[in-house]
């Protein structure tokens, strides 16, 4: 374990937006920071990364508070993006690598080499304000980057970006933890933080909710999803107790199997229902578990 | 690090339109000023009359001024003067429009009324009550049976020289009054300087902080700078600014100065004499107190800034920073008349006013140098406490937004 936080508490007069919040990130993982709007995701990240001081408890990476850390060692994205707007591209880079601590002539090069990678040539002198907000963003997540930082802490690092760029992102992410790197990022898409993360956190109201590997957490919530496609009669599984349609798809329908039900004698009454296509015990996507844990959608 | 912010604040703001139109003005009104005083000089030419006719309308007593009054036209250029009493009010009246004369005055014992078609023109009003008092005096003269020598030395005036006595029993050099007198516009000149850079510039950091929190770069900023350095890093920045700005202007008055006897700051100080005679210590005193009257105000506009969350609110709360930079310079200016009264003492001691206060009574009078000391080592202290304390609110102002925090919230922060 690299990242230990233990016993976090942060509160603002009298709301506590994290309370007693322990969780660790292993060197290398790629990691989900997952929650609801105002579930304390912001606030604990920014506690992480020593902007504000929890009232207890601390943060450490190999055991060294983070404030000793130095200003290389990460690189942040922040839900709230922003730049100096009378910048020019190449300028603000070059400036955001200099004050990560890289020197004049590789900050120099490492704005050339990322402006080329995400494609912002035509780009370069123009001033921040010019740029459209999805280039805006393209530019500051290069500004987290720039100086090859060993933890990337990106909130919502998608939002604002067209699938071509998100697309580029995620390939960047995943090239970047090929080499090592730490990244903790935070999304509301289930579906992307299931695609690329190992390891998630989920918290709400400030609290823990569940905290591992993502496959363990998928595998001890229990196969509990049915998948059916079948010619015939689809309204069999009316009659079958402890049975729970959570969603009709063009060729398929979806089940939550209850703890009394028995997918053997569902297959037999559906069998029985016509000719059957698919019959396939899942385990729970992260939208669902997410669902089931905090009660509202992402 | 400091550095790179610094140069940062600076490249991104020399070349804005803001700055570089401030200084052009600047420089026109230097460049300008250098030609004001040949100016204002033919424009009071023009205004002052060039001739002035009276018409005297006496009633019958036991002396007549006009006898004097002709005396005085026959000495002074440009003045004439005729009796009108031969003729009735209505008449002289007539007389005065249709010849376009300057006035008629009425003459009833003591009691002297000028009747003129142009009563708004004061210099002309001004000249011939000048005249009108010069006649009355030898009328006076002569009553009193005067003579002309007499009378010389009845108005001659007392010539007072000042001499300063030290407390070790010296005396002192005898005090020029002419030199006192371009010694007290010059530390004004200076003082303004002080208090517009104050104000100025204190208004640029608060601002740019304002603009930093608005455009939501502070929070990528304050995750890898220290808030102390960050805030340090723009207040260097826009102080180096101004300092560009000062020296660019201080330039174009030096070059109007030598290529002009009636250079702009030689108008300015009253003096034709070159800036040259500026004593060296004068201007370090300036540095020294320009400098940390600077840090004080700016980590105090810094902080006052962090707490807004839009550039619009700026205005608001720095206005009490203003009324602090007001009360200082009116405090120099009162000083100025008595720069070793209780009052300008205490002033001098106070880290708020003392940058003005103490600056201007060094260039005027001679404060002892535990005063000095003592003022300096106060606003030192002060720079370095006020740091800190706008240091720790600016760490959490930054992140703050929405509702602007109370007086004592503020404070909350502070002890926190």
């Amino acid at each position: 374990m690299s990242l230990i936080a233990t016993e976090i508490t942060k509160r603002f007069r009298d709301v506590t937006a994290v309370d007693n919040l322990s969780f660790s990130v292993q060197r290398g993982s790629l990691f989900g920071f997952l929650g609801p709007n105002g579930a304390g995701k912001t606030t604990t990240m920014r506690v992480v990364l020593d902007i504000i001081r929890p009232d207890e408890g601390q943060v450490t990476w190999d055991g060294t508070p983070f404030h000793r850390l130095g200003r290389g060692f990460f690189g942040y994205l922040p839900e709230e993006r922003g730049l100096y707007p009378k910048m020019r591209v190449v300028e603000h880079l070059e400036f955001l690598g200099r004050i990560h601590g890289l020197d004049k002539r590789k900050a120099h090069i490492e704005t050339a080499r990322w402006i080329e990678r995400f494609d912002l040539g035509e780009l370069r002198h123009k001033r921040i304000e010019e740029l459209s907000k999805g280039n805006q963003q393209k530019v500051q997540t290069i500004g987290t980057m720039l100086h090859d930082p060993e933890l990337l802490v990106l909130d919502e690092p998608f939002s604002g970006l067209d699938p071509v760029n998100t697309a580029l992102l995620k390939e960047v992410l995943l090239e970047a933890h090929k080499r090592g790197k730490t990244i903790i990022f935070s999304s509301h898409r289930m579906d992307q933080v299931e695609e690329i993360c190992e390891d998630i956190v989920l918290i709400d109201q400030g609290h823990l909710v569940l905290h591992g590997n993502l496959k363990q957490i998928k595998r001890s919530m229990g196969r509990q999803i049915l998948r059916i496609s079948l010619e015939g009669n689809e309204d069999f599984w009316y009659k079958i107790p402890g049975l729970e349609l959570l969603a009709s798809r063009a060729d398929y329908q979806e089940f939550r199997l209850g703890e009394n039900a028995d997918p053997n004698s569902v297959l037999r009454e559906a069998m029985q229902a016509g000719q059957v296509i698919r019959f396939e015990l899942v385990e729970p996507s992260l939208d669902q578990i997410f669902v089931e844990k905090v009660g509202v959608g992402a | 690090m400091i550095p790179i912010l610094v140069k940062r604040e600076f490249t991104s703001r020399v070349k804005g339109a803001a700055y570089i139109i401030t200084t052009i003005l600047g420089i026109v009104v230097f460049v300008g000023s250098s030609f004001l005083p040949p100016l204002l000089q033919r424009l009071s030419e023009s205004m002052t009359p060039s001739h002035i006719d009276l018409v005297i309308y006496e009633q019958p007593g036991e002396s007549s001024i006009l006898p004097y009054l002709e005396q005085v036209s026959v000495e002074r250029e440009g003045f004439t003067v005729r009796s009108g009493s031969d003729l009735d009010e209505r008449e002289a009246y007539r007389m005065v429009l249709d010849e376009g004369l300057s006035g008629l005055l009425l003459v009833d014992g003591p009691l002297y009324t000028l009747v003129s078609p142009d009563v708004s023109n004061v210099m002309l009003n001004d000249e011939i009550e000048t005249i009108l008092n010069l006649a009355v005096s030898r009328q006076n003269a002569v009553r009193l049976g005067l003579s002309a020598e007499d009378m010389a030395s009845l108005f001659r005036r007392a010539d007072l020289r000042v001499r300063e006595v030290s407390p070790l029993g010296v005396d002192g050099e005898e005090v020029d009054s002419a030199a006192h007198t371009q010694a007290m516009v010059l530390a004004y000149f200076l003082l303004f300087m002080i208090y517009m850079a104050l104000i100025m510039y204190g208004n640029m950091v608060a601002s740019g902080v304002a603009e930093e929190k608005s455009s939501r770069i502070m929070e990528v900023m304050i995750s890898t700078v220290k808030p102390l350095e960050l805030m340090l890093g723009k207040i260097i920045g826009v102080g180096s600014l101004g300092l560009l700005q000062f020296l660019i202007w201080t330039g174009t008055g030096l070059l109007m100065n030598t290529i002009g006897a009636s250079g702009a700051l030689g108008m300015v100080l009253g003096v034709s004499e070159p800036l040259s005679t500026i004593p060296l210590d004068t201007v370090l005193w300036f540095g020294l107190y320009f400098v940390l009257g600077y840090f004080l105000y700016a980590s105090i506009f810094a902080a006052a800034g962090a707490l807004v969350s839009r550039v619009e609110e700026v205005s608001q709360v720095v206005s009490i920073i203003m009324m602090l930079i007001i009360v200082g310079f009116f405090g120099a200016y009162i000083s100025f008349l008595n720069p070793n009264s209780t009052f300008a003492v205490a002033a001098s001691l106070i880290p708020f006013t003392s940058p003005m206060v103490m600056f201007s009574r060094i260039v005027l009078g001679s404060p002892s140098v535990l005063e000095v000391l003592a003022s300096v080592l106060i606003l030192l202290a002060s720079v370095l406490v006020g740091a800190w304390v706008s240091g720790k609110i600016y760490r959490i102002g930054v992140l703050m937004y929405g509702k602007r925090p109370t007086l004592r919230q503020v404070l909350t922060l502070v002890r926190g």
